[in-house]
């Protein structure tokens, strides 16, 4: 009886050891995962040429973002950020859908030859340089074609959008097929509407690729005014001269650089709920089905 | 009524069928065709432009043919490829393994934590760094890790190492070799840990809580329960997810290129910065050799993405591809 009590009492103990354990790590963690975000969000406000540890704003301005979103040196790249973003996923959208429309007919004439030819891009590539000299022949260096089509045309996407399509009631179609509708128009009116889950996962997929893309314009935009909004950080932030224009203006560049971190960074601090949400939909979409 | 073409058999009766079928599907085909062009363009064609690794091709002369010259070059004569060859091993492997461990142990921690609000909030603080780009996340440690004489010219970190006396001199993280890889290495985690954790989580939750009820009336601690319940329900995962890191082991480019400078790029270009610079930004730009290291690079990771296809088939019954 007593030998019962002694071991729950220890099994007790053990556990808000546990416990203390548990919070102490989560709030190391935390504070290592936040402070790197806060400490750049609070040099944005503050407009001094030097920080070292400061953790809250001592001169509150807003003037680096005003720069940010009034030079057009620094406007346009946003804007071309926002602009390749939207085109991009919905380029990408439409190849996707219509790519796993297609092969989620299973009578389809040639269909294991059709995913063969897309999976294989997955197992052998040209590289970066053949892409290159690709997009030269083709003529889309400093197009945003380059940017937008290869990118677009996402295998693992189309993929998990066939799973997702495989999943909708095949009775839905034949009900369709027997009013006479034909497959265009089913595809218009019965798959796309029926996946807005999908489409929503898919669609956030794409457009993190899109707004985080920096290699693309790395290696097929040479001239500066096509750059977006990636390259543009990197610039600033490798190179304080690219922001002499600040020092005149009485603005700091430090806090330009902050926040034109915490401008790239703003779109999916709006999105991030669903993003979250999505992305995780998104994954077990990928993990239900072959 | 000579002929009763429904009793005798066809010759062309499969053939026609086919066609019928395709025929049937006329319209899946007309809108498979924009898939298969992009495809094709920009998947296809620069397969197609693996030929230059056996030319000489440089951006201000025709590509003239020079058979195996730019592979003995890579394999013999260029120290620098093996160095990127090398570096590439030493960065994925490192970070596959770290990944793995951080992953697994942040998620059976986060699964232990009862109160739901709390877990929310923890899974959506970690999970954030994921959808910062490469280069934001290079951009907040650049500034963060900056080094700088005295506390306040420095960033975050050398400001407090300088305060509290730790070091006399400023640390240069970044532009350190010393320093770079353990580093690099620590901002992959902080980026991507978090979102490691989704798929072990899920995992998690569907272990069935009878075998928890079960392992209890047997008499199992906590402990006893985690080590003989959860972690064998974790393993299949463990494999898969490995199985699947392991095919991407020499996809390693755009974390390096922009954390990268020009202080510490002999320690620390992998195969794809190395291809890029020696062929985009090198003084001496040319397209053949790169090429050349490129389809080296390729080789290899066809044939871990098959193996590791292969291995997954063999363990989980379905493929990674």
């Amino acid at each position: 009886m007593l030998k019962e009590k002694m071991s729950f009492r220890e099994g007790y103990r053990g556990r808000t050891i546990y416990k203390i354990f548990s919070f102490v790590f989560f709030a190391v963690l935390t504070v290592a995962m936040i402070i790197p975000i806060w400490k750049v969000l609070v040099d944005s406000f503050n407009n001094m040429t030097t920080y070292g540890i400061t953790l809250f704003p001592e001169k509150p301005s807003v003037a680096a973002y005003k720069m940010i979103f009034t030079q057009s040196s620094l406007l346009q790249p946003f804007l071309i950020s926002i602009y390749t973003t939207v085109a991009g996923t919905a380029v990408g959208l439409l190849l996707c859908t219509t790519g796993a429309f297609v092969l989620k007919e299973k009578e389809l004439p040639g269909r294991r030859l059709l995913s063969f030819f897309l999976l294989f891009t997955m197992i052998f590539e040209g590289g970066i340089v053949p892409s290159f000299l690709v997009m030269k022949q083709l003529k889309m260096l400093n197009t945003y074609w380059a940017i937008i089509l290869p990118l677009a045309m996402n295998v693992y996407n189309l993929i998990l959008m066939r799973n997702f399509f495989e999943n909708i009631p095949e009775s839905l179609f034949e009900s369709a097929e027997l009013d006479g509708a034909s497959p265009i128009r089913v595809f218009i009116s019965i798959v796309l509407p029926l996946s807005a889950a999908a489409l929503a996962s898919i669609g956030l997929f794409y457009a993190v690729s899109f707004w985080s893309n920096y290699t693309s314009f790395a290696l097929y935009i040479s001239d500066a005014s096509m750059h977006n909004f990636q390259i543009k950080l990197r610039t600033l932030i490798l190179d304080e001269n690219a922001l002499a224009a600040a020092g005149s203006l009485g603005i700091s560049s430090k806090s330009v650089q902050n926040a034109a971190i915490i401008v790239a960074i703003l779109p999916f601090a709006f999105l991030y709920p669903f993003l979250q949400k999505y992305f995780v939909t998104g994954i077990n979409m990928g993990a239900v089905k072959e | 009524m000579t002929q009763m073409p429904a009793i005798k058999p066809n010759p062309h009766y499969r053939k026609s069928a086919l066609r019928d079928r395709m025929w049937k599907y006329r319209y899946h085909y007309l809108l498979f065709i924009p898939v298969l062009v992009v495809t094709f363009l920009f998947y296809y064609l620069p397969i197609g432009g693996i030929r230059f690794s056996f030319f000489r091709y440089t951006p201000f002369s025709p590509p003239s043919w020079v058979g195996w010259a730019n592979f003995e070059r890579l394999l013999f004569q260029r120290p620098a490829f093996w160095t990127a060859f090398n570096n590439t091993l030493i960065l994925s492997l490192s970070n596959l393994a770290l990944s793995m461990i951080c992953s697994v142990v942040l998620s059976l921690l986060l699964n232990e934590v009862s109160t739901r609000w709390v877990k929310r909030s923890l899974q959506t603080v970690v999970y954030l760094p994921h959808f910062l780009s490469w280069v934001v996340v290079a951009a907040i440690f650049t500034i963060i890790l900056a080094p700088g004489n005295n506390p306040a010219t420095s960033g975050l970190i050398n400001a407090y190492l300088l305060k509290w006396g730790i070091v006399q001199k400023p640390i240069y993280f970044l532009a350190d070799s010393k320093w770079w890889t353990p580093v690099y290495l620590f901002i992959s985690r902080w980026k991507e840990t978090g979102w490691g954790t989704v798929i072990f989580l899920a995992t998690l939750t569907s272990i069935s809580p009878d075998l928890y009820e079960a392992a209890q009336i047997d008499g199992a601690g906590r402990w006893r329960q985690m080590l003989n319940v959860t972690l064998p329900a974790l393993a299949n995962t463990f494999v898969v997810v490995l199985i699947l890191n392991l095919s991407k082991v020499m996809n390693l480019f755009e974390s390096v290129l922009v954390l990268q400078n020009a202080r510490v790029e002999r320690a620390t270009e992998v195969i794809q910065t190395y291809v890029y610079h020696t062929a985009l930004t090198a003084q001496s730009a040319e397209y053949g050799y790169p090429t050349a290291v490129g389809l080296f690079r390729s080789l290899i990771s066809s044939v871990l993405v098959i193996s590791c296809n292969f291995a997954s088939k063999k363990i989980n019954g379905r493929g990674i591809l």
